[in-house]
């Protein structure tokens, strides 16, 4: 993979009370490129990503986000900016699923152009019968579906997924496969962390094992071996205005 | 029992024939409490969010604070407010006492911890995910506060109805920093506690019933609104 580094973090450490989470990660993001990090529960997978989205503060390390060193609060505000987190059960605000759409936009944009972005981000998550249900009635493959609605409408140069098809059927991992392969293709650096390898294998291009506070593995494979595992739909391009 | 209620039925009587004194001082208790609620609810909602989403020196310590003034009786606010307003006191010369002014200042004194802690309840009430998905969305700071304060606005509105109620029927502040003058300064707990002294009980068990009424269409609304329970982000 020659694709440029887009978020590069060396040396994070982090400790919780007396215990130490993460000892001297070092950890690269490149784009288009998707990093699946495995790892046994309490290994720090959640910490590392909520570090790299700017939601956590790391005790030592240093960020280098193309703008240069800079104090935690401006890499903070970058990190907010560039990194896209979901929650293992990413949140949804008391609202219809189009309004939580549509948070993903910028404001400023006029209706008619909002409109037409929320319609064809709902169509990409095949979500237009339910744009106008609660989104916080929604089952946790459709919950899935909006977060992933609201990251292709926002398109953040990287995406961190925590656990994201935990408690998911059949069904629903393989339309959120198909949404994360479509991502992907957008050029989106995307990290995901699960217990399960075997159900990102097609999609990542590499695999990294976090133990003891450090990433002792990496495996890299061809994505290319894979690309028939799962069936890849049309991406659709937004913002047409 | 027969004197309570002739009384009752006069009281009836006043409200709705809309006694113009009686109504007069509705209309000022109103007016002063509504204000000084308007005046204390953005920056005790901005620091009951600070206190629960914000990490910094002396966080706890404000807390605590905050949560020891929810007892804080009336006429110390009062008594405090009236020392530093009153002539010799050190704003003596902007003629505040005995105005609708200090009732005002006097009722956000009280009113502010009451939004604070109980606004900070209900902040830490709210899930956390709500203020990152919102940042992670790419909402600027004030744009995922209105956002958590969506999330929590049945929470919040309690805490609103809590400190209207608190203000509105409080006796000492109004009292000493008010005055109690007529058509002026006099609103229904002060005129309760006038109209009793005096005897005519009429006056106020009417303003006793507008007191109660206002509960429970403040507790109506809030039902209302939490039965409806749809709002555009």
């Amino acid at each position: 993979m020659t694709s440029k580094i887009n978020i590069e973090f060396s040396s994070i450490s982090k400790r919780y009370r007396r215990r130490s989470i993460l000892d001297g990660v070092d950890f690269a993001l490149r784009d288009g490129q998707c990093s699946l990090l495995c790892g046994a529960n309490g290994a720090g997978k959640t910490t590392l990503l909520r570090i790299m989205a700017g939601l956590e503060k790391p005790d030592h390390g240093t960020m280098n986000t193309g703008l240069g060193e800079m104090k935690w609060r401006r890499c903070k505000r970058a990190l907010q900016q560039k990194v896209m987190y979901l929650h293992q059960h990413p949140y949804m605000f008391d609202a219809s699923v189009r309004q939580n759409i549509a948070y993903a936009l910028p404001p400023g944009s006029t209706p008619a152009i909002r409109n037409k972005c929320i319609d064809q981000a709902l169509e990409w998550a095949d979500l237009k019968a339910l744009a106008t249900v609660s989104a916080t009635n929604l089952s946790g493959g459709e919950t899935q579906r909006v977060a992933l609605a609201r990251a292709w409408l926002r398109t953040p140069s990287v995406l961190l997924l925590d656990e994201p098809m935990a408690n998911m059927d059949q069904e629903s991992r393989l339309r959120t496969h198909t949404l994360l392969w479509q991502l992907k293709d957008q050029g989106m650096a995307i990290v995901i962390t699960s217990h399960d390898a075997m159900q990102f294998h097609s999609l990542t291009d590499r695999q990294l094992l976090l133990k003891d506070g450090k990433i002792s593995t990496e495996s890299r494979h061809m994505r290319a071996e894979n690309v028939s595992t799962f069936p890849v739909g049309k991406t659709h391009r937004h913002h047409t205005a | 029992m027969e004197s309570l209620n002739s009384a009752t039925f006069d009281a009836i009587n006043l409200l709705l024939t809309g006694d113009k004194q009686l109504w007069g001082t509705i209309g000022i208790s109103f007016r002063v409490s509504t204000t000084a609620i308007l005046i204390a609810t953005p920056p005790s909602l901005l620091v009951a969010f600070l206190l629960a989403y914000g990490r910094f020196p002396g966080r706890r310590l404000l807390i605590s604070v905050f949560s020891t003034l929810l007892s804080l009786p009336a006429v110390v606010v009062g008594l405090t407010l009236y020392l530093v307003l009153s002539r010799q006191g050190p704003l003596g010369d902007w003629k505040l006492l005995f105005t609708q002014s200090a009732m005002v200042m006097g009722q956000i004194a009280l009113c502010m911890p009451i939004l604070v802690a109980m606004g900070h309840s209900a902040f830490q009430a709210a899930d956390r995910r709500a203020w990152e998905t919102a940042r992670t969305l790419g909402a600027s700071p004030p744009r995922a506060v209105l956002t958590v304060m969506h999330e929590v606005r049945f929470g919040l509105f309690a805490v609103l109805l809590a400190a209207y109620g608190r203000i509105i029927a409080e006796v000492g502040a109004s009292m000493m920093l008010g005055g109690n003058i007529l058509n002026y300064t006099r609103n229904i707990p002060t005129a309760i506690a006038l109209e009793t002294s005096k005897g005519a009980f009429a006056q106020g068990i009417a303003l006793g019933i507008v007191l109660l009424l206002l509960a429970f269409a403040l507790n109506g609304l809030l039902h209302y609104f939490q039965g409806k329970g749809r709002f555009a982000v």
